[in-house]
């Protein structure tokens, strides 16, 4: 399982993935994540709910109270128009970011 | 499921009290559960499940400075309330004694609105106060 601080500096990006796609809860992301990544990757829930703050925060994600399951009420996240625009900029921020990283990783024999 | 909630509670025992600290431990109690859950439909041991979202649950140090970020953000808030309360009341109050004095000094009533306006300043010091 990988859990370097390279992926913990993008864990922002990862979750505004998910919730681009559509709304969803909080375990319904952790879970996922590890599905996505065939259990390489495995987010803590205690980083989770800080990206959460962070986000909700920012203005960049938003929140509301869905159905009912164990224990209450699920609270689902929801991005923003803010958002949206925010991980576009990411995407293309990550894009410079993987080639400048690429200059000297790759070609070594 | 109580073993979980105690762990939590416990984790989150030397963060200062704020509504949004509430929600968010509801919010992970939540989340734990219905993956204790999942994980018994798995065929894992209730006691194991438990175990296991212990576990990976991680370090809560991220949750600490997001929230401690929001503390602060408020106070320094009250702080300029406080502040602009003391100096309003002075303007207010200056403007009450000169009136009194200038027009009707044989009868000294400035006393009353005083008492009023002080309520503002008093208010907004209580508030400063708990925040701290």
């Amino acid at each position: 399982m990988i859990s370097s601080d390279v992926i913990r500096g993008h864990l922002d990006s990862i979750i505004l993935r998910l919730i681009y796609e559509k709304d969803r809860y909080g375990y319904e992301i952790s879970k996922e994540i590890s599905l996505r990544t065939n259990n390489q990757f495995q987010i803590k829930e205690a980083s989770l709910y800080a990206v959460f703050q962070r986000l909700e925060k920012k203005g960049i994600i938003e929140s509301y109270f869905g159905d009912i399951s164990y224990g209450g009420k699920r609270r689902y996240y929801k991005i923003t128009t803010l958002g949206k625009a925010y991980f576009k900029e990411k995407i293309a921020e990550w894009e410079e970011t993987k080639k400048i990283i690429n200059i000297f990783m790759e070609g070594l024999e | 499921m109580k073993k979980l909630d105690v762990y939590v509670d416990e984790l989150f025992k030397n963060i200062p009290q704020s509504q949004q600290k509430e929600n968010i431990i509801k919010d992970i109690k939540q989340n734990l559960g219905e993956k204790v859950l999942d994980l018994m439909e798995q065929g894992k041991s209730e006691e194991d499940a438990i175990n296991k979202a212990i576990v990976e649950f991680g370090d809560i140090e991220d949750i600490r400075v997001e929230l401690e970020s929001n503390q602060l953000e408020k106070r320094k808030h009250a702080r300029i309330q406080l502040s602009f309360s003391i100096c309003g009341s002075i303007l207010i109050l200056a403007l009450f004694i000169f009136t009194n004095f200038y027009y009707t000094p044989q009868i000294i009533w400035f006393v009353y609105p005083t008492f009023a306006v002080l309520w503002w300043p008093l208010i907004m010091l209580y508030r400063w106060f708990s925040l701290r």
